[in-house]
């Protein structure tokens, strides 16, 4: 298995000038995730975590029937799964597709193995060991006080940077797609069919009621080519950016405000069995179809002049991807519900390494379908009109400049056969994505319904992005209530209606306004707030890897702290780097204050057309610095209070005690998991 | 076959665990109560609030 996941990475590193199978991808990403799993996370469980199945875990002691049950390893596997695969490894390959396949795919592949799997691993194996408990709490206790709120802030800004993204992304896959939008807006009285079934006619039939869902779901991409092609309700469906947007953020105000019942709920279960179904058939499709990569291994963006985000490999590479090698939020889910249904110590292995390195390989699926494309046609989507040009012959004639041939006839023929009025500057990574795998999917068969495919991968994507935020809103909402609270107690109920409405209106009124920030920005919006989410993402993965160092640390002194240090070193250099960049950079397509610079002088100047809009572009590069900048010293202090501690650990002056619960011999027999 | 049985009532477990349906069966049994609406809608409560407070993944 090692031979060959070297032989393939080597493979792949160095193959040079003609098209390269993705199977060279899939080997090597499943032989390196094999062999990584069988001996590091085997190393880790058994030496450093000395998982013990004898200790009963908080699932067998804390037992309630409702969060902590004891369960099958392979049902909390794959509902741990389910919980951590979001659309951040299916984007941010695709984004980082412009530097080529290469630089993205080995950093998906390696940063999972050594990284992301690893930090998912010892943070669900902490919480087991210390009765579930949540980041933030493993953070006050193991670190200090200042650790806990400092993880809670962080949480609540990247919610909202979040939310921003992922809203921008669907805004960009459905403008001035009737076929989209149709079958997105049909999604809603779904739902709320589903809702009012699952409650009043059919209590409890969840699967029962989802397959309803989803054959509905199915019927409506059927039925939006009609609407797209009839001449009456094709206009009714065709959005601007701005409308898609304020139409999102009213549904995300009132998903947080209504009973979860009603909508969040029905639409959670049916996001969650479609996503599961379609990760299955994308990683079915490719190993039947084995598509060539059309994408070089490197592209001439490495040097930062990127059309989709500006930047170099090192940093922006390595905050692209996140979620598919490395990802804070996971570490929220491993200190979540996971812990409360291990049943035995040893099941954290297959759950906690076993489930990040199969949403890595999600990622590895998520370049090859973005690989497919031709790079004319990947970067004729991805490109902002505002860098390639607003008309289809420039924009193309520009990409034509750049070594990767393609026409305005090309794009509109490929429109047409997806049945969409124009693919170019679909910035966000969804089209391209969509258009990788329709590609692959119609080679099952499939090549007369390929606007099918394009549209049920659009479907897809927009479904589970739209349950991120829904859910996304609600939850910042009781985040807000809970600190609010403190000083407004009336604001901390959340039973009283007034309260509701105010936070909830706070929350959308955050994300919204850098959603809108994102539709207005004339670069497209991802180019800035793509790596801020990344740089928070990040961020928060250094705060979960410091809680794990800090508890390493204290349960063996420095022998092992190298298994999350590593990480650590590595995810601070490159996040710091990135948001020091992002800051700082004197060009204006990176750094903020740059951007703002540039844009003041044209405005004094007086080469601008729109003054307000250049006044508001110059406010909105000043906030994102000011947002970066919060973020980075939130985790400076949060490393340099563990620093803190460990120095304290190291002299003696500080009592190395692990805050773990006691052991209890389990009493579990077979038959009950 | 008794694999590719094993393997099939698996993962329907795996998805009636998503779909609360396991979680509901023990709710039941916990409580020994039978199945009804009200009981359905004081679970489903629950259930939901303390999910729809707890961050999902990007």
């Amino acid at each position: 298995m090692a031979v060959l996941a070297a032989f393939c990475l080597a493979g792949i590193a160095m193959h040079r000038n003609e098209p390269i199978n993705s199977s060279w991808l899939v080997i090597a990403a499943a032989c390196t995730y094999a062999t990584g799993y069988r001996f590091y996370a085997k190393f880790i469980a058994a030496r450093v975590m000395t998982l013990n199945d004898k200790r009963a875990t908080p699932a067998e002691r804390l037992r309630d029937g409702h969060d902590f049950e004891p369960t099958n390893k392979w049902i909390v596997f794959g509902q741990h799964f389910a919980a951590i695969a979001g659309p951040g490894p299916l984007v941010g390959p695709v984004l980082a597709a412009q530097f080529g396949y290469l630089p993205g795919t080995l950093w998906i592949i390696i940063g999972a193995t050594l990284g992301g799997a690893v930090q998912d691993f010892v943070i669900l194996f902490a919480s087991m060991r210390r009765d579930g408990k949540s980041l933030g709490q493993m953070a006050r206790e193991e670190i200090g006080r200042v650790g806990g709120i400092i993880a809670l802030l962080t949480v609540l800004v990247i919610m909202i940077i979040l939310l921003a993204v992922v809203a921008l992304v669907v805004v960009n896959a459905l403008r001035d797609s009737p076929w989209g939008t149709f079958t997105i807006a049909a999604t809603m009285p779904i739902a709320i069919l589903m809702g009012v079934y699952l409650r009043y006619l059919r209590p409890g039939k969840v699967m029962e009621c989802s397959v309803l869902g989803f054959i509905l779901v199915m019927a409506s991409i059927w039925g939006g080519r009609a609407v797209a092609q009839s001449a009456t309700f094709a206009p009714v469906f065709t959005w601007t950016a701005i409308a898609l947007a304020t139409a999102i953020i009213v549904y995300g105000f009132l998903a947080s405000a209504l009973p979860v019942w009603i909508l969040l709920a029905p639409r959670g279960y049916l996001s969650t069995f479609v996503k599961l179904g379609v990760v299955l058939l994308l990683g079915v499709a490719i190993l039947f179809v084995r598509p060539d990569l059309q994408l070089p291994a490197f592209t001439r963006f490495i040097d930062g002049n990127g059309p989709i985000f500006a930047g170099k490999i090192f940093p922006f590479c390595f905050i692209t991807i996140a979620c598919g090698a490395v990802s804070g939020f996971h570490a929220l889910i491993s200190s979540g519900t996971t812990p409360k249904m291990i049943a035995r110590e040893w099941h954290a292995l297959p759950v906690g390494y076993g489930s990040m390195v199969l949403e890595s390989f999600v990622a590895v699926m998520a370049m090859i379908a973005a690989g497919v494309l031709q790079p004319g046609v990947y970067f004729a989507v991805n490109s902002p009109a505002g860098v390639v040009g607003a008309a289809p012959a420039a924009a193309a004639a520009t990409i034509s400049s750049w070594g990767f041939p393609v026409t305005a006839a090309d794009m509109s023929a490929l429109a047409r056969n997806v049945g969409e009025q124009t693919l170019f500057s679909r910035t966000g990574g969804a089209p391209s994505l969509a258009l990788g795998m329709a590609h692959i999917f119609s080679q099952l068969g499939g090549s007369a319904v390929v606007g099918f495919w394009y549209h049920f991968a659009i479907m897809f994507e927009a479904l589970f992005i739209l349950t991120i935020l829904d859910a996304g809103t609600r939850v910042g909402r009781f985040m807000l209530q809970d600190l609010l609270g403190h000083a407004f107690p009336k604001l901390g109920r959340t039973s009283w209606k007034p309260g509701i409405m105010i936070t909830s209106a706070a929350v959308v009124g955050a994300w919204g306004y850098f959603l809108i920030q994102g539709v207005r920005d004339p670069l497209g919006g991802i180019n800035s707030l793509w790596p801020l989410f990344g740089i928070s993402n990040q961020l928060l993965a250094a705060i979960a890897l410091c809680v794990a160092t800090t508890i390493l640390l204290k349960m063996h002194g420095a022998k092992f702290m190298w298994v999350t240090c590593g990480p650590l070193v590595w995810l601070v250099s490159a996040t710091f780097a990135a948001a020091w960049q992002k800051i700082f950079s004197p060009i204006p397509a990176i750094g903020f204050l740059a951007q703002a610079e540039r844009l003041e002088a044209a405005l004094a100047g007086g080469q601008v057309a729109d003054p307000s809009a250049a006044r508001a572009l110059i406010f909105n590069a000043r906030l994102d610095a000011a947002v970066c900048a919060i973020l980075l010293v939130l985790v400076a202090v949060i490393l340099l209070d563990s620093l803190r501690v460990w120095v304290g650990v190291f002299r003696g002056t500080r009592e190395a005690r692990v805050n773990e619960s006691p052991f209890v011999l389990s009493q579990l027999r077979p038959e009950e998991i | 076959m008794s694999r590719l049985r094993k393997f099939t009532a698996l993962a329907w477990e795996i998805l009636r665990e998503l779909s609360d349906e396991r979680a509901y069966r023990r709710h039941l049994e916990r409580y020994n109560r039978p199945h009804s609406r009200e009981e359905w809608h004081k679970f489903s409560d629950e259930r939901l609030r303390a999910r729809y407070a707890r961050p999902k993944c990007c």
